[in-house]
């Protein structure tokens, strides 16, 4: 049974996470440079942590994606949350996720002639623009009432 | 030529001086749902065209309808 309240509290939370995840998009895209540069040479613990934190990061960032997130409301909310409009917003993000990857990685590939790329950095590229992408296109836009 | 499916939502939701958020309560989507499909930005699906003519009381091809 959808209540009022429900509608409220959902429309609230749809509303948020329209303006979160373009936010998110632009901090996980941003300061990627301190992820390049030193490939060739050994890792330090601390790479190993940050690779990891990154790794981890883009996890959290995909289940978003592909849930929507809302995991410790109520299922009625979460049902709201998840109504035609927003599937069909990230079924649109998801796509554009996928072609900035697919767009990204034939970029890499013939570069890689001439600048040597690790498997390592290429993924990490191709996921940050699949996910950097996907994120705003997944945000929906909220009218006025 | 192109259609595009058009709808008298704003009117039959006024006629029963309902609000988005009212309307969104009684078929169970958000207010948003009810937002972008009155304005045309978001064609539903069937079964959601459905719940909408049921909430009204209308048959649903008095709410949607092709417009060239």
């Amino acid at each position: 049974m959808t209540t009022s309240s429900d509608v409220e509290t959902a429309d609230r939370l749809s509303r948020r996470r329209s303006r979160l995840l373009p936010v998110l998009a632009l901090v996980f895209i941003s300061g990627q440079a301190m992820y390049f540069g030193n490939a060739t040479q050994a890792l330090r613990t601390v790479d190993t942590v940050r690779i990891s934190a990154w790794l981890v990061w883009s996890i959290v960032l995909l289940v978003l994606l592909a849930t929507g997130g809302g995991f410790f409301r109520s299922k009625a909310v979460r049902a709201l949350m998840e109504d035609e409009v927003t599937i069909e917003h990230r079924r649109r993000g998801l796509a554009t996720g996928f072609w900035a990857a697919m767009l990204t990685a034939i970029v890499i590939y013939p570069l890689s002639i001439w600048e040597p790329v690790t498997a390592r950095e290429a993924i990490h590229i191709v996921l940050t623009a699949g996910i950097g992408a996907a994120l705003p296109a997944s945000a929906s836009s909220n009218g006025a009432r | 030529m192109a259609e595009r499916l058009a709808n008298r939502l704003l009117a039959l939701r006024a006629e029963r001086d309902l609000t988005q958020a009212a309307l969104a309560e009684l078929v169970g989507v958000s207010r948003k749902t009810i937002n972008t499909v009155e304005n045309g930005v978001f064609v539903p699906s069937t079964a959601l065209a459905l719940k909408l003519a049921r909430a009204l009381g209308k048959p649903v091809e008095e709410i949607f309808f092709l417009e060239d």
